[in-house]
């Protein structure tokens, strides 16, 4: 759900803010990645994933309503066809911002704003999450044994992670 | 349409005018290769050749956008 939108509208009112909006969406899913001010890019991604979302659906009506916003129907069917198998199975956040400097005239701040496309690699689950899910699933089968052997792992894990990045912090510090 | 009544004071002129202030921006700084570079957080750098010229604009080891 996108919170409401503090301060006034980008260009001149509602309309010109909307035509903007959809603007800008249709180029970030013809070009996948987009040069645009800070501003718009912030106001620009809850509509572009509400669009995506929508795309991932990917019924009749889904596909009307997205046209409601972008009017152009080949830029609809690559948005149905090509980008919403690759998002598949991510959980939202499908766009990426990154800034990129100021603007020469007026100073504003550029952003390089682009679709996440690479492939979902989940984050291993925290220590206390992973041992929450082993406690539950322990009792149906072995309660003792189980548990002992996936807290250990669970334990394990996390902490072989943190002291790798650790160790390679004071390296690059030392070059 | 609103007039001043008064000439402003040369006091009171030098006061607002002495208000204006330049503040530090926060910089990280980073050592590589022996150079020391000071940069804006959280923003992409250009990555120059060995002859300084611009290639593209790189965060957190990705290239991002062209220069």
């Amino acid at each position: 759900m996108a919170a409401p939108t503090k301060g006034p509208r980008l260009g001149g009112g509602p309309a010109h803010e909307r035509l903007m909006l959809a603007n800008l969406a249709a180029a970030l899913f013809t070009h996948k990645s987009i040069k645009t001010t800070e501003t718009r890019a912030k106001r620009l991604r809850p509509v572009a994933e509400r669009l995506i979302t929508f795309a991932k659906r990917g019924d009749l009506h889904a596909r009307r309503r997205v046209l409601a916003t972008i009017g152009d129907k080949t830029v609809v069917h690559e948005l149905f066809t090509e980008i919403a198998p690759l998002v598949e199975l991510r959980e939202g956040g499908y766009t990426r911002i990154t800034k990129l400097g100021f603007r020469k005239g007026d100073n504003a701040s550029m952003v390089q704003m682009e679709l996440v496309l690479e492939p979902v690699n989940p984050k291993p689950k925290s220590a206390k999450k992973a041992a929450a899910a082993a406690a539950t699933d322990a009792p149906e089968e072995t309660p003792v044994e189980e548990t002992v052997v996936a807290e250990d792992e669970t334990v394990d894990a996390p902490v072989e992670e943190t002291e790798a990045p650790a160790e390679d912090a004071p390296a690059e510090d030392a070059k | 349409m609103a007039v001043p009544k008064r000439k402003m004071s040369r006091a009171s002129t030098r006061m607002r005018r002495a208000q204006w202030k330049a503040t530090a921006p926060t910089l990280v700084k980073t050592v590589e290769n022996g150079k020391t570079t000071y940069s804006l957080p959280h923003r992409a750098k250009v990555v120059e050749d060995s002859t300084g010229t611009p290639l593209y604009m790189e965060y957190k080891g990705r290239k991002v956008a062209d220069v």
